[in-house]
């Protein structure tokens, strides 16, 4: 039997139809889309086990827990811890991009070393050689960003066994409280019971976008028993969400802190200071309602209704600090805890309490005297001729987040000898002469001991994740091993060591601490206290020229640690930045005030540099105000955060604190040209 | 079109009231679900964010002005707009659970469902995924890297329901009876104020059954009948205002 055309036809067709009632072409159709997008330069995913470690964020001073999830041997992502008395389950921003920081382009890769403006490849041991040359017989300084890890135990007890008193924190208002505390007489470390307040007044601190440990803040918000009252002259997160907000000019909490004593003080009542008459009557007659409606922009009225509300709360708990979290002077601390004492709220439930301390290295001080000591007057007198041999920077960048970084540069220059232990190549480890990469924090033994501004002692220790991705050295077990070196003795041979004995010293071992955070409920009782009058003065200086400046941070934009994440580019808003420029944030009515423009160019003219920037009209600013975030116009870093709008710093003006020597910024005043 | 009505339907309140903003929801959600990172984040026709926290402002003039955050996820709406015209079957709302899938491979890129989702909660790759060198190792195995040409959205961490299920099922329980916090999305998870509440819509014992009830409980732009599985709760008129377009002389939904 032939097969002729009409046969062959209908076998075609026929064929056809017929593979159509087959899943063939269903299957290969599918198979080609799969095949069409299996394209080589897609990552793969690499599958394993999954398992979860806890850990500790450094990222900022909070402490929070992580849960870091694994898979094999990989960190993919942190995630919260909710054992974790702190963060109970929560996590910012930063926090959360804290596994990909691993893999920052910007990560020092190993040792390096300075040779005419060009850094080199050396190693370790080489490092180690010249820091131990560098340090005989010097004079050194160091500085720190990590405010309460015992790696800065380990630095200050190493420099003081040098015989250099120069060891300094980074500015913040930590160190300015523990200032202000003193001059009170006070003993320990300041903290707010939060959690169990049922009336919280929070003066210009920002406590849930950035200001001290933000977490712990906003779980203890979430689980407010009564209300939270915010002033502050920007509606950032915590005005979003608090019951009410007041707007007060920048940096004028302090005078709105005492205006509020003024009333309490009118109601009869007292707190047991030694010099309470003078304190009184002082505050009685300087500090009169109309004087703090001029100051800071809030009503007689609404001032007088506040401390009728404290009084009225079984709980209350005032909280002042400044809105950026730095810059602010023993004035405003000591304000605030006035009106905590007129409460009668010290060491109460809910109320101010004062903390219990710890060490372990037997040659560093307390953090309470280190808190002290303020780097700007050390950079005062280092310009003035001071002489020091040698800078030590640990986890902090002052060549950006100091105010006027442009005359911090030029006087760290006179510094001959730089050694920076950044884990990322900031504009401070730009301007060493040795850069000795820590390991990021997951990839190393680390701990928090009671971060400034929570309510209990509490100690976190966090073993490593992962093991260290480059030529990375622990910054604490470097300096031990350069003690070594020198023939000094700290007491301990590894980083792991000194934590193990904080935690026996507070009762527990290096395992049960790594594994959950330990807690204490002990408050210091104080004697007496007295508050020298002259610091209460400060708030009656007459402001200067130009418009007040209200620094923005908040914890998508970076820290004054780390540069804004590859992870948090996508969170900053269209109205923040635009490609290059960023963004100040003005009211119709300052705009129109100061001939501004929506998205016009301006330039931020400050006492000792200015920036650039476009301008948004927005109705979240108060009257007379520039709002502006802190943490663009890095100039060092990698593609994420180089060159992205202008840095904020350079227009902040620092003045000396007449009562207690500190420098300050929170009052910063601009003028604004366009550009 | 007819709307299949599932036995479990996984939802969220999200309490406006107590959002900061701060952003950690979309950081999570990028690392969960392997986003690739951006270099400029500014153009955002260009950026990929599955969870995307929007500013509000009551229009007013200082200082009667307020503020208020809004994360915006995929909505799961119960009748999408979005499925409805895929021409290739990529996404679908067809699983117990309620969650409209998204199938990559399927996607051909015509961005129909793009133009159709009145949310604006679905993305288009117009490039390839790039991690800077070694980041790729962070790499969740989660949800699979998806290619340019391709829409993606948020699938409520779908990865972690399987999970769910699978541990349920292990243990001998029921699957489909999951108790409240056995599967909950990244973004509730690390909410540092528990904004974000996630649950089983139709178990009452759910927290999120309750509050979706609520008085102050809105949907956005309920009343186009897309059914959204994600409510929003607020206290302040306003906030509850710009949740649909109301015309001059119409209350608000709570008032």
């Amino acid at each position: 039997m032939g097969l002729d055309r009409r046969g062959f036809i209908t076998f075609l067709v026929g064929g056809a139809v017929g593979t159509l009632f087959t899943p063939v072409p269903w299957k290969l159709a599918d198979d080609v889309s799969i095949w069409s997008q299996n394209w080589p330069w897609i990552p793969k995913l690499q599958y394993g086990a999954r398992s979860e470690a806890p850990s500790l964020c450094k990222l900022c001073p909070g402490g929070c827990g992580l849960s870091v999830h694994k898979v094999g041997k990989r960190p993919v992502t942190a995630q919260g811890n909710k054992n974790h008395p702190l963060s109970q389950g929560g996590v910012c921003p930063l926090g959360s991009s804290a596994v990909q920081l691993l893999y920052r382009p910007a990560r020092v890769k190993g040792p390096l070393k300075k040779n005419n403006g060009r850094f080199e490849a050396i190693s370790w041991e080489e490092a180690a050689q010249i820091v131990a040359d560098n340090l005989k017989g010097k004079k050194i300084a160091a500085l720190s960003g990590d405010e309460n890890g015992s790696a800065s135990e380990v630095l200050a007890g190493f420099l003081k066994l040098l015989g250099s008193d120069d060891f300094y924190f980074m500015p913040s208002d930590a160190q300015v409280s523990q200032r202000a505390w003193s001059l009170m007489e006070g003993k320990g470390q300041l903290g707010f019971d939060l959690e169990n307040s049922d009336y919280v007044l929070i003066l210009g601190a920002d406590i849930l976008s950035s200001w001290g440990p933000v977490v712990r803040n906003q779980k203890a918000f979430a689980s407010r028993k009564g209300k939270f009252v915010y002033a502050g002259p920007v509606q950032t997160g915590t005005a979003a969400t608090v019951d009410k907000w007041m707007p007060v000019y920048p940096g004028q909490e302090g005078v709105l802190a005492l205006g509020i004593c003024y009333y309490l003080l009118k109601m009869g009542k007292s707190a047991s200071l030694k010099n309470f008459g003078l304190v009184r009557d002082y505050i009685l007659s300087k500090y009169t309602p109309s004087v703090v409606e001029a100051k800071t922009g809030v009503s007689a009225a609404q001032v007088q209704k506040l401390a009728q509300d404290l009084v009225k709360a079984s709980a209350p708990c005032v909280l002042v600090g400044s809105d950026f979290g730095q810059g602010s002077g023993a004035f405003e601390w000591a304000s605030g805890i006035l009106v905590n004492l007129l409460l009668g709220t010290l060491n109460q439930k809910g109320g101010l309490v004062a903390l219990p301390e710890n060490k372990v290295i037997t040659s560093a001080p307390w953090r309470s005297e280190l808190n002290q000591k303020s780097f700007l007057k050390f950079l005062d007198e280092v310009e003035q001729g001071k002489a020091v041999d040698g800078l030590l920077v640990y986890e902090a960048n002052p060549l950006y987040a100091l105010p006027q970084p442009e005359q911090v540069k030029t006087v760290l220059e006179k510094i001959p000898f730089k050694v920076s232990f950044s884990t990322f190549l900031d504009e401070t480890a730009m301007a060493c002469d040795l850069i000795l990469p820590a390991p990021h924090f997951l990839e190393r033994f680390d701990d928090a001991y009671t971060p400034f501004g929570v309510g209990q002692e509490i100690y976190s220790v966090a073993a490593p994740v992962i093991e260290p991705i480059f030529s990375t050295k622990s910054t604490p077990d470097f300096i031990l091993e350069v003690a070594n070196k020198l023939g000094v003795d700290l007491g301990f041979a590894s980083f792991e060591e000194v934590l193990q004995a904080k935690a026996e010293s507070l009762g527990t071992d290096l395992e049960s601490v790594s594994a959950e955070a330990y807690t204490s409920d002990k408050w210091l009782a104080q004697n007496s206290l007295s508050l020298p009058v002259e610091i209460l003065a400060t708030g009656l200086e007459t402001e200067g020229e130009g418009v007040f400046l209200a620094p923005v941070a908040r914890n998508y934009l970076g820290n004054t640690k780390q540069a804004l994440t590859p992870f948090e580019v996508v969170v900053v808003k269209e109205f923040e930045l635009q490609k290059k420029d960023f963004y100040i944030q003005v009211n119709k009515n300052t705009a129109n005030k100061l001939k501004l423009k929506q998205n016009g160019k301006v330039k931020l003219q400050g006492a000792g540099g200015e920036c650039v920037a476009r301008v948004n009209i927005t109705e979240t600013v108060m009257n007379d105000v520039i709002a502006a975030p802190l943490g663009f116009g890095h100039q060092a870093w990698d593609e994420f955060a180089k060159g992205k709008g202008d840095n904020l710093f350079k227009v902040l003006s620092v003045k000396e604190e007449k009562g207690s020597g500190l420098k300050v910024w929170n009052r910063s005043q601009v003028k604004v040209v366009r550009a | 079109m007819e709307a299949i009505e599932f036995k479990v339907k996984w939802g969220m309140v999200i309490n406006i009231d107590k959002c900061t903003g701060c952003g950690a929801c979309m950081v999570a959600c990028q690392a969960e679900n392997n986003i690739a990172p951006m270099v400029d984040g500014s153009d955002k026709r260009m950026t990929l964010t599955w969870m995307l926290v929007y500013e509000l402002s009551n229009g007013k003039p200082f200082p009667e002005h307020d503020i208020a955050y809004l994360p915006r996820p995929c909505m799961q709406c119960g009748k999408p707009s979005c499925s409805t015209v895929c021409p290739v079957i990529a996404t679908t709302k067809d699983e117990e659970g309620g969650i409209v899938s998204q199938i990559y491979p399927r996607c051909i890129g015509c961005r129909y469902c793009m133009a159709a989702c009145p949310y604006h909660s679905r993305y288009f790759n117009w490039y390839d995924p790039k991690w800077p060198a070694g980041m790729e190792k962070t790499l969740n195995i989660s949800t699979s890297v998806r290619p340019r040409g391709v829409v993606e959205k948020c699938t409520f961490c779908h990865h972690r329901f399987m999970y769910a299920k699978e541990k349920a099922r292990y243990n001998g329980e029921d699957p489909m009876d999951l108790p409240e916090d056995a599967y909950i999305p990244a973004c509730a998870e690390i909410c540092p104020t528990g904004a974000i509440v996630f649950g089983n819509l139709n178990n009452p014992e759910h927290k999120v059954a309750k509050l979706a009830k609520s008085k102050y409980a809105f949907r956005l732009l309920e009343r186009l009948g897309t059914d959204p599985q994600v409510y929003y709760y607020s206290e302040r008129e306003w906030v509850r205002r710009q949740g649909d377009n109301y015309l001059p002389h119409e209350k608000t939904k709570g008032e």
